[in-house]
């Protein structure tokens, strides 16, 4: 029989894989468990002509509709925005758009530069040398030196190509003055690793079959597994396990068949988003915990962010050939991001120039909204309109934590009779007032990059990607449910390294974050692994 | 292969509405003539089996008397539905490699990135013109 292994970790996406091919490399025994299974390549078809319809049911982002076996349900009826995930090894980077953001050093002092929210117990600088080193673990596409960030080391592989479009609305921006810069993704454009260069097929958001895309299951799994690390599949976690003296011992969690089991371990990690995470912390602690586990400061589930999502469309003259591309971003605009309060909100926004898709995506009513419909005697005019002839801004917009935004557990139930998940978020004032600002300017951008019509899509509720906020890392245990180094203010062998600890969402894609905190805490907790309390 | 679930009956209903979303016109077939009733909703089902009930569930309460009327009446009475009627529709359209062919489609191709060393972010110093603008971040205070 194995030995119980130093550390388990709850989750096989970026935080959990970071965290686990570190551990190994420095000889810790590391078992993982992961809800999900491996992605199935094998219905990533995008040389087929049906994929469009095939990847709808096959790569979807929704687990409500997905409804797969390692799905657990969220009732998102109280929420404006709808919550996404994949549940299975490597996360949510399997269906991610790859689009690799740094934050940005304002972004870790929100409080003391916009008098909103909390600061960060770190700052950009600490984060720094850890982007640098994830960056080259994901095999990340950029340019060094963005006008946007602090100079330093940038990623390991050339920028993908601005493209038509790209080119278009980087001379647009140059005119106007305003910020741009080649896009950061997590898309190799040369032979890398387990990555091969790009193929330009337009789908990272429906898994890459042609591995060109930054995913943990091939960056970070094989070597993760190469020095040892245990990863157990299809095992969902029913609750974390306490000991005597009050430290976690692990977890009980439910196979594939349905049989419950125990694994013990001196130290565990929650790596399952911003709302497993906290789904898992009130599953847990029992009596002596009866907020959930780690709770003490109330806020675990609360302050929960999604990141509102806005989109706007620019139709052109020019075949743009928009249907291919990295999909991904050709480039990003960082011009509006930082807080200018004259607009009457605090806070911003990021820009990601996008391709717009195949034919059956110029029908739908996201993003051409429900107002352009295309159908009837128009149809094959407006059709040939969008075409190959769009591009579009993706917006990701900052919203700020607020605690009537929260995750709470459902009274829906997943296969093994778990108890699901129910978020309540509302979009707030200044959200609303940012998105609409940022949604102006994008139009004015296509418009100076020689749109003859921009579309504003509608808000539409299936955007939340971005789990963030709902166990708040900070200084003091009154007010923050983890430190800066993820580890628990209530039971000193339980750490968090997802998006979870956020204490503000920043308006960037958070993978990057996500990961480079991860090897941060990580390496701390390697770092202190003589003082670590472990469960005997 | 056939969706039992959709006979002649359903198939004509399915034509008439599909004719609506998407007529002859600018040169281009409409849906039926397309085969979206007929070859192309096979092909369509085929991928997604799921959409054969769903879609006769649509249909069985269709009447095409007044094909655009109906249209109205399913957006705005069966939001579900309408959105299986409609990828179903112009799924099977653009399926018909006739289709795909004449609206200059060829599907996603693999395209290599282009590894050169002068990308396309160098010319005519686009970059420069960023550079020259200087830093736009509030540093750590």
């Amino acid at each position: 029989m194995a030995p119980d292994p130093d550390v388990l970790i709850v989750g096989a996406g970026p935080s959990g894989a970071v965290a686990a091919k570190r551990l190994a490399e420095d000889g810790f025994r590391v078992t993982v468990l992961e809800q999900g299974d491996w992605p199935d390549y094998s219905k990533a078809r995008p040389e087929r002509a049906d994929f469009d319809i095939t990847a709808t049911r096959d790569w979807t982002w929704d687990p409500n509709a997905r409804k797969s076996k390692a799905d657990y349900p969220i009732d998102d009826s109280e929420s404006d925005i709808t919550a996404l995930m994949w549940n299975g090894v490597g996360g949510g980077t399997i269906v991610y758009a790859a689009q690799w953001q740094r934050n940005m050093p304002s972004d870790f002092r929100v409080r003391t530069l916009d008098g909103v929210a909390d600061d960060w117990p770190l700052t950009y600088e600490h984060l720094e040398p850890y982007y640098v080193r994830v960056e080259r673990d994901f095999g990340i596409s950029g340019v060094a030196n963005d006008t946007a960030f602090p100079p330093g080391e940038g990623p390991p592989l050339p920028a993908v190509p601005l493209g038509r479009a790209g080119k278009k609305v980087a001379r647009a921006h140059n005119q106007l003055g305003w910020h741009w810069w080649p896009a950061p993704n997590a898309i190799a454009t040369r032979k890398y690793g387990n990555l091969n260069p790009c193929v330009q097929r337009g789908v990272c958001l429906k898994a890459c079959k042609d591995h060109a895309k930054g995913t943990v299951d091939l960056t970070h799994w094989p070597v993760a597994q190469r020095h040892g690390v245990e990863l157990i599949t299809k095992a969902t976690v029913r609750e974390l396990t306490l000991g005597p003296s009050g430290l976690v011992t692990g977890a009980i969690y439910v196979d594939d068949e349905g049989a419950e089991r125990h694994i013990t371990a001196g130290v565990t990690i929650l790596c399952a988003n911003g709302i497993g995470t906290p789904r898992l912390l009130f599953l847990s602690g029992g009596d002596r915990h009866p907020g959930g586990l780690g709770n003490s400061s109330g806020l675990v589930g609360k302050r929960l962010m999604m990141h509102p999502f806005g989109t706007v469309v620019g139709l052109f003259e020019d075949d743009l050939e928009s249907w291919q591309g990295p999909w991904g971003q050709w480039l990003h605009s960082l011009e509006f991001y930082e807080t200018d309060t004259s607009r009457g909100f605090v806070r911003g926004a990021k820009w990601g120039l996008q391709p717009t898709g195949a034919p059956l995506s110029m029908t739908t009513s996201y993003p051409w909204g429900a107002e352009n419909p295309i159908w009837g005697e128009h149809f094959h005019r407006d059709f040939a309109r969008r075409f190959g002839r769009s591009a579009m801004w993706g917006i990701i917009a900052e919203d700020l934590p607020e605690e009537a935004n929260r995750v709470v557990l459902g009274e829906g139930t997943d296969r093994h009779g778990i108890p699901g998940a129910k978020i309540v978020y509302r979009m707030s004032e200044n959200s609303t007032r940012l998105m609409h600002f940022h949604e102006a300017r994008a139009a004015e951008s296509l418009q100076a990059a020689g749109a003859y019509e921009t579309v504003i899509a509608p808000q539409i509720r299936a955007t939340g990607w971005h789990l963030l906020g709902t166990a708040v890392m900070g200084e003091d245990p009154a007010t923050s449910v983890v430190d800066g180094f993820g580890r628990s203010h209530d039971v000193a062998n339980l750490f968090i390294f997802d998006g979870s600890t956020w204490p503000t969402s920043a308006g960037m894609n958070p993978t990057a974050t996500i990961a480079a905190l991860a090897l941060r805490n990580t390496e701390a907790l390697i770092e202190s692994r003589r003082l670590q309390a472990v469960a005997a | 292969m056939t969706a039992p679930l959709l006979d002649a009956d359903a198939r004509a209903r399915l034509a008439a509405l599909a004719d609506a979303l998407i007529p002859a016109g600018d040169g281009m077939p409409s849906a039926s003539e397309a085969g979206v009733a007929g070859e192309w909703l096979d092909a369509v089902i085929a991928a997604e089996p799921g959409f054969g009930p769903a879609l006769a569930a649509v249909l069985a309460d269709a009447d095409v008397a007044d094909p655009a009327g109906e249209l109205r009446r399913i957006e705005s009475t069966d939001p579900g539905g309408w959105g299986v009627l409609t990828t179903v529709v112009a799924g099977a359209y653009f399926l018909n490699p006739a289709i795909a062919e004449r609206i200059g489609y060829p599907g996603r191709r693999a395209i290599p990135v282009d590894a050169d060393p002068s990308p396309d972010w160098l010319e005519d110093g686009l970059l420069d013109s960023v550079k020259s603008r200087g830093t736009i971040y509030r540093p750590t205070p």
